[in-house]
């Protein structure tokens, strides 16, 4: 759209000086900004990686290490309270059960037999 | 913030050049450049790695640019100092992020600075204004011809501030930097047609903002 109107004059003569500003940067301020550039944190932090960090990344990050640490539950688990299926395959395979008692059962008995007289 | 604008906030005459001056040449670093012919993406990127003397070349090649904008909205030169420094921090900041490729840090850049002024605006309305401040005091040559400069670019500042911010950016994109519709508009991630609408209406309500002031800056009416 043309600019006719004196006040549009006058609007572009202010734009022109505002786009004749060229300030150049105080030393001062030089050295605020260059006090701001700190390395980023994820720089630092990549140099300085820990043998925890170096191990995750052998086995594959932190997806792997809790698939392992699930798997070790289970195991612990089916360790401590078989199910039925696992105890008959474990049957079958190693034969039958077997019973393991912590005192001899001759022990029980001859003291059956001294309670008797 | 009548701290800001009062006093040492004003721009002086030995940190602000008034003249005809190409926009390209004020951009231009005129110290010889060793880094010549790398990019702000590869300089930014390098820094994210650690190397403090792209922090450096960053600094020398963008700060200028940056507290020109800053300058050229805000008329101040403490504001301008704030909001130069600022978008420089977040530049330093979205380093280890940036993607080289995806966007011109230029266009970056200009999109944080215009946004930090326009929030710096937002907040200047209904704050006292420079022709209610006593000017300080200048007895060097040609101060009246100063004084009505930075009167004037005041006066233009705070007419930007009575603009929606939209219209504010797109107006001092356009008409403060001189950039294309084109690139205000990747700038602010609008259409162009947009651009054009955004500015036509700003400059529009900047021309009745102005209207009443038209002789205190020193334009005589028909």
């Amino acid at each position: 759209m043309k600019m006719t109107d004196p006040k549009d004059d006058m609007l572009d003569d202010l734009f022109a000086e505002a786009r004749a500003l060229s300030p150049q940067p105080s030393d001062a301020l030089v050295a605020r900004v260059l006090a701001d550039a700190r390395p980023p944190e994820r720089a630092i932090t990549s140099v300085q990686t820990g043998i925890f960090t170096r191990l995750l990344d052998v086995i594959g990050g932190w997806p792997a290490a809790g698939g392992l640490v699930a798997a070790t539950l289970a195991g612990v688990w089916i360790g401590v309270a078989p199910p039925a299926s696992v105890e008959d395959f474990t049957a079958t395979l190693l034969g039958d059960q077997v019973a393991v008692g912590f005192f001899d059962t001759d022990i029980a008995f001859d003291m059956e037999t001294l309670a008797d007289g | 913030m009548i701290a800001a604008v009062a006093g040492d906030g004003l721009l002086s005459p030995a940190n602000c050049t008034f003249g005809v001056t190409a926009l390209a040449k004020q951009q231009m670093n005129t110290m010889p450049d060793p880094t010549a012919g790398v990019s702000d993406a590869a300089l930014l990127v390098a820094f994210a790695r650690g190397d403090a003397q792209a922090a450096r070349d960053l600094t020398a090649r963008l700060l200028p640019r940056v507290l020109a904008q800053a300058t050229r909205m805000l008329t101040n030169q403490a504001e301008a100092e704030d909001v130069a420094q600022e978008a420089m921090i977040r530049l330093w900041k979205i380093a280890p992020d940036w993607q080289q490729g995806h966007a011109q840090v230029s266009t970056w850049l200009y999109r944080v600075v215009a946004n930090l002024c326009t929030d710096r605006l937002r907040k200047r309305r209904g704050s006292v204004s420079l022709d209610q401040i006593a000017e300080p005091e200048d007895s060097t040559p040609n101060a009246a011809t100063r004084i009505q400069t930075q009167t004037r670019l005041r006066a233009l500042s705070d007419a930007l501030a009575q603009l929606p911010e939209r219209q504010a950016e797109a107006v001092a994109l356009r008409h403060l930097e001189g950039l294309s519709n084109p690139e205000i508009a990747q700038i602010m991630d609008i259409s162009v047609r947009s651009v054009e609408s955004l500015t036509a209406r700003g400059k529009r309500a900047l021309v009745d903002i102005l209207a009443g002031r038209k002789a205190e800056l020193g334009y005589e009416d028909d």
